[in-house]
């Protein structure tokens, strides 16, 4: 609402001439600016994933598409594995918040062991992920075989190369605590890490539902779609 | 969370972080100013590239075999080169890539980007898509030649000229290309946001930055688009899948694709390319907008209009996209509907040409070079706008589609308009960036030789479209149905584009002749409003605004102000320092 209050403003009229000269006078900061840069980034990657989802429900209405769960005989009829990797995303989201907590805390050894901790739950969920493309790959149903199969492969690695993306912001933010040992500067970075992690976590766990979704379902989200 | 105690970037004086040396300052620079320049030279490198494309293009349309150097397969690839370089690389990175970075941070006062360093691998990146793209001219098989649409299956398959390498060098350098975008967008919208100094609200911001700003948002959230279909396609390329390549039979051969659709792509690549139209025109509208009023004397007419007029673009520009896929056999209320939102999104477009008339009208107009592009981008953006509104309905646009009429229009509002544009604000910030004037002679020979000769170009181009004289032809053959004359047009066309071509190169002469012997033109040569004028040095140094940041007053259109002294009151200047012709303030002005 503020913004729409702003757009009204007749900026050519003195009498609030004076009155918004005194608006916006807080100097910038980079805590503010990096979370702004953050929203927008999270922004583009909800397009990114919107778009996907579209053309992959577009495309499970068309002939050749075969889900890959409804029947036994399907690979994610039984989804454990998939859980299993949701824990670890879920676990690496909630040591992240634990680190942030430690680094305003300023208790060092705590930090070292919760990011640790984030980055062994993370690389386990992407090496999860792997397997079972793997599983997948060796029950037959490669990337070609079938679109559901082709969607599969390509939005878990798109959001597995997200993932690793977050990895490297996060070595990169420790990096610099082991050169300026500002924790209040480790905090505020923990804080965006976080968020990007819960996005991620969030992102993973909608792909989750769609991509082991069985005919049925898709045929009504088709319905309410229009598709 | 306590509050970390951070210097803002915006108050940073310490003269440590100047860079000293001749790589920190000139090659791995971080000053918004160094990576504008490089942005724009390495555009405008690539922008040369394209227009000898084009040159070859018009030699092969205006005198077919008389070139043994171009074949049907080369026109192709040279078409499709022209068209991808022109849009993406020469005028998305040269408008905010460019403009953007050199004019965010001076406009709004603040020191730099708020992420310099971010800024720098943004272009960097840029560089490497450049680099990847024009590889693909080395490459066998050369670069792609499936049109700047790149349209599955035909792109992909054998057959069309760069269908392996070339097609992936150009999908990957896009992809590259969007990565870099993000990088320098994610930090042009969180300046503006966050980076503003004292006083500058953002309703007291230059057109110039709002049609930045949206144009960012839209590019962030339209690239996307694109990059989704460029992965799905390497992946259909490379992999085997099937996203977008229906079971199909290439040469004789059936391929092992099925199921895929090709109009998906489509859908995707419009999706981000009715958008891409703004991300160009949102920056050219509101560079215009402040070269009319300063050169007018004159405050913009409608400011808050303007305003909601390039937000309300940027909107409705995401509503648009299938007016582009008329002929791909859609269901017609679906064609209805974005024929409706099409002459819908006319209505905030024409409220801005009317309102630069406005503004000229009765104003103190100075015909200096920016102005005489200027008014040249009015005449050029009206036509190539009123020949959109003819192809935004279904029954004109389906006969016209595939025919030059469709070249004409979109190179008038897309190609030769922003250009204006381009030129208009390369001779009004060249005394910013140097010191010095561009010379006026030079100037004008190439105004005229540019706004007289493409409407050379694209006026008899409409002609041969109505003639139905078919786009991404190689050469007609025996067609009954056009005319001999069409012909002689055609060789018009291209003596005219080659003549225009040539022009272009007295501008680069002017541009560097006059950086180093141009008239100097002292400070704020134009008596401009805008915060980028008043600097503490001249032309701006690094950091920009000395020890102290600007405080903003006002909005940036006071000229011509009743009863004041100057014809301009610059934005930094507080009221009880504005000078009077009478003892007394002004008390009217606030009542108008």
């Amino acid at each position: 609402m503020e913004l729409f209050k702003s757009l009204r403003v007749k900026p050519w009229l003195s009498a609030e001439l004076e009155q918004q000269t005194e608006l916006n006078s807080s100097t910038p900061d980079i805590e503010k600016s990096a979370s702004t840069a953050l929203k927008f980034l999270l922004a583009v990657i909800t397009v990114v994933f919107f778009l996907f989802t579209i053309t992959f429900l577009q495309r499970t209405q068309s002939f050749d598409f075969q889900a890959l769960s409804g029947e036994v005989w399907l690979p994610f009829s039984n989804t454990n594995m998939l859980w299993q990797n949701s824990a670890y995303l879920l676990l690496a989201s909630m040591s992240i918040i634990l680190a942030e907590k430690f680094a305003q805390q300023q208790n060092l050894y705590a930090i070292i062991i919760s990011l640790t901790a984030t980055t062994l739950f993370t690389l386990l969920f992407i090496s999860g992920q792997v397997q079972v493309w793997q599983q997948l790959n060796q029950s037959g149903f490669y990337i070609t075989t079938n679109p559901a199969n082709s969607y599969y492969f390509l939005l878990t690695g798109i959001h597995a190369l997200h993932i690793v993306g977050g990895v490297l912001v996060l070595m990169r933010c420790t990096w610099h605590f082991g050169i300026s040992f500002s924790y209040q500067q480790l905090a505020s970075r923990l804080n965006l890490c976080a968020r990007y992690w819960h996005y991620l976590l969030f992102i993973w766990l909608f792909l989750f539902f769609l991509l082991t979704s069985d005919a049925s379902t898709f045929k009504t989200i088709a319905l309410i779609c229009g598709f | 969370m306590t509050k970390i105690e951070y210097v803002a970037i915006a108050d940073q004086v310490d003269q440590s972080n100047h860079p000293s040396t001749f790589l920190t300052k000139y090659i791995w620079s971080q000053d918004h100013k160094v990576i504008a320049i490089q942005y724009s030279i390495t555009a405008i490198a690539v922008g040369l590239v394209a227009l000898v494309l084009s040159g070859i293009m018009r030699l092969q349309l205006g005198f077919p075999n008389e070139f043994s150097f171009i074949d049907p397969a080369s026109y192709l690839q040279f078409v499709t080169m022209h068209g991808m370089i022109m849009v993406i690389y020469l005028l998305t990175a040269l408008l905010l890539g460019g403009f953007g970075n050199y004019l965010i941070p001076l406009m709004i006062g603040a020191r730099d980007m708020v992420f310099p360093y971010l800024n720098m691998l943004s272009y960097w990146t840029y560089l490497l898509s450049v680099f990847v793209l024009l590889a693909s001219f080395f490459v066998s098989g050369g670069p792609t030649g499936a049109g700047w649409t790149l349209y599955p299956p035909q792109a992909i398959l054998s057959g069309t000229p760069g269908a392996h390498a070339g097609i992936l060098l150009m999908l990957t350098s896009l992809a590259i290309f969007i990565v870099a975008f993000t990088m320098g967008g994610l930090n042009y919208v969180t300046t503006i946001l966050q980076a503003r100094t004292r006083g500058m609200t953002l309703m007291r911001m230059p057109l110039t930055v709002w049609g930045i700003f949206v144009a960012t948002i839209l590019g962030l959230l339209a690239f996307p688009a694109l990059l989704v279909s460029a992965i799905m396609m390497i992946f259909d390329k490379v992999v085997g899948t099937s996203f977008f390549m229906p079971a199909i039979l290439s040469l004789g051969e059936t391929l092992d694709h099925s199921g895929g659709s090709p109009i998906l792509f489509q859908h995707l690549f419009w999706f981000f390319g009715h958008p891409e139209v703004y991300i160009v025109a949102l920056p050219a509208f509101g560079m215009v907008s402040d070269v009319i009023a300063i050169h007018a004397r004159k405050n913009i007419f409608g400011y808050r209009m303007m305003v909601w007029a390039i937000i309300a673009i940027g909107g409705l520009s995401f509503v648009v996209w299938a007016h582009h896929m008329y002929v791909s056999g859609m269901n017609p209320y679906f064609g209805f509907f974005f024929a409706t939102t099409t002459l819908i999104i006319a209505i905030p477009t024409a409220l801005k040409v009317y309102n630069w008339l406005l503004t000229l009208w009765r104003g103190n107009i100075h015909l200096t070079m920016p102005m005489l592009f200027a008014i040249g981008f009015i005449f050029t953006f009206t036509h190539g706008g009123l020949t959109g509104l003819m192809l935004g309905n279904v029954v004109i646009d389906l006969p016209l589609s595939d025919t030059f009429f469709v070249v004409a229009h979109f190179h008038m509002v897309m190609g030769v308009s922003p250009i204006m544009v381009l030129f208009a604000a390369i001779y009004h910030w060249f005394p910013l960036l140097t010191g010095r004037f561009l010379d006026n002679k030079l100037g004008k020979f190439h105004f005229w030789g540019t706004f007289l000769g493409t409407y050379a170009i694209y006026l008899p181009m409409h002609y041969l479209g109505f003639l139905g004289v078919p786009r991404r032809y190689y050469a007609m053959g025996d067609t009954d149905f056009i005319p001999e004359s069409a012909q002689t047009l055609n060789a018009g066309i291209t003596v005219s584009a080659i003549i225009v071509g040539l022009v272009q190169f007295i501008f680069i002469a002017n541009v560097i002749w006059s950086t180093f012997k141009g008239k100097k033109s002292g400070r704020n040569p134009w008596q401009a409003t805008s915060l980028e004028w008043q600097t503490a040095d001249f032309p701006p140094g690094h950091g920009n605004w000395g020890e102290q940041l600007p405080q903003v007053y006002r909005w940036a259109y006071d000229f011509s102000v009743p009863k004041v002294k100057d014809d301009f009151i610059p934005q930094n200047l507080p009221s009880e320092e504005v000078e009077y012709l009478t003892s007394e303030r002004n008390n009217d002005r606030g009542k108008k």
